[in-house]
């Protein structure tokens, strides 16, 4: 031991190199490129035939909370594979699931989510904001992704900052223009936002990694 | 009390610290993503790897990179080493638990 640094103060010091390289050489995925596929395949076909109702008669068109129902159902789907998939590669590689990778993964991902997803529900809920709601959604699920930039893949952090310019950029067309054309309570530009961002984003995600031919 | 002499002084210097650090996260680290990962000199690093392998902490393996056929030098920890990691960051928690701060 150095003589004129005191024991704890050296052995915290050395405590904290270890934690801070270690959480810098651990590599977690924490969304699956296949469950990125099948939620962006699935965002897509959603977005296509939710568009297509809301233009239909008025009757038809879909309300702000069917909206959000759908959407939910489809959050729901996604993340369970999502689970599902991570689960049978935790099992794969002999690691427990609640391995120290998920827990730093779900701490970083979970405040920005959580928030995100109750402003843009009460946005919905209360005075049928679906605009303004996907866009909260968009720059959210953006901040989580980016919130695991110190531990996760390069393909996630870039669709991370898609995720965060997209939202931006839409926000400040969408201020501008008084609702992107439609009005902040026009569910045909909602579903056509999810669609191009949650849709096509994950998609291209998926690919990207699929090519790289590391699919976890 | 806690016996400072149970710090294990191969560990304790910052430089080897940091490699056993690095390859307790993973099973194998080749050089170069050793190097890169800790910012060090060809020369310190091949020294403090010299040292962790002579004390029978860290396994050297020759093979060639999947991707470019090139060979490579892989590193990994031994039983020993993994289990003197353990021990030194027990002292470490040790130390702090038992000790004030200045």
């Amino acid at each position: 031991m150095t003589d004129n640094i005191a024991p704890h103060d050296e052995a915290y010091e050395n405590l904290r190199i270890i934690r801070s390289l270690m959480e810098r050489a651990s590599i977690y995925r924490a969304l699956s490129a296949p469950a990125a596929l099948f939620g962006g395949v699935l965002a897509v076909a959603t977005s296509a035939w939710g568009y297509r109702h809301s233009l239909g008669d008025v009757q038809s068109a879909t309300a702000p909370r069917e909206f959000l129902t759908v959407w939910l159902i489809i959050l729901v789907l996604s993340g369970s594979l999502n689970l599902f998939l991570l689960f049978q590669d935790s099992q794969r590689r002999g690691q427990s699931f609640l391995s120290d990778g998920l827990r730093i993964a779900m701490r970083a991902l979970a405040p920005p989510l959580l928030s995100g997803g109750m402003l843009g529900a009460g946005l919905i809920c209360q005075g049928g904001q679906v605009v303004p709601a996907v866009l909260v959604w968009i720059i959210c699920y953006g901040l989580a992704l980016q919130a695991t930039m110190s531990f996760a893949p390069k393909s996630l952090i870039r669709l991370a900052r898609a995720f965060l310019i997209s939202g931006q950029l839409l926000t400040a067309a969408w201020a501008l223009t008084g609702g992107l054309g439609g009005g902040s309570s026009s569910t045909p530009t909602a579903w056509l936002l999810m669609g191009f961002t949650f849709g096509l984003c994950h998609i291209v995600y998926a690919a990207a990694v699929f090519a790289t031919k590391q699919p976890h | 009390m806690i016996d400072f002499s149970q710090l294990d002084r191969v560990i304790h210097e910052k430089g080897r610290l940091s490699i056993m650090t690095l390859l307790a996260t993973r099973e194998r680290w080749s050089f170069q993503d050793l190097k890169s990962n800790l910012t060090m000199s060809d020369g310190n690093l091949i020294s403090h790897l010299r040292t962790l392998t002579k004390e029978g902490y860290v396994r050297e393996n020759k093979t060639t990179a999947e991707r470019s056929a090139r060979p490579c030098t892989i590193y990994e920890l031994t039983s020993a080493g993994r289990s003197a990691f353990k021990g030194y960051i027990k002292v470490l928690e040790d130390i702090i638990k038992h000790s004030k701060p200045s």
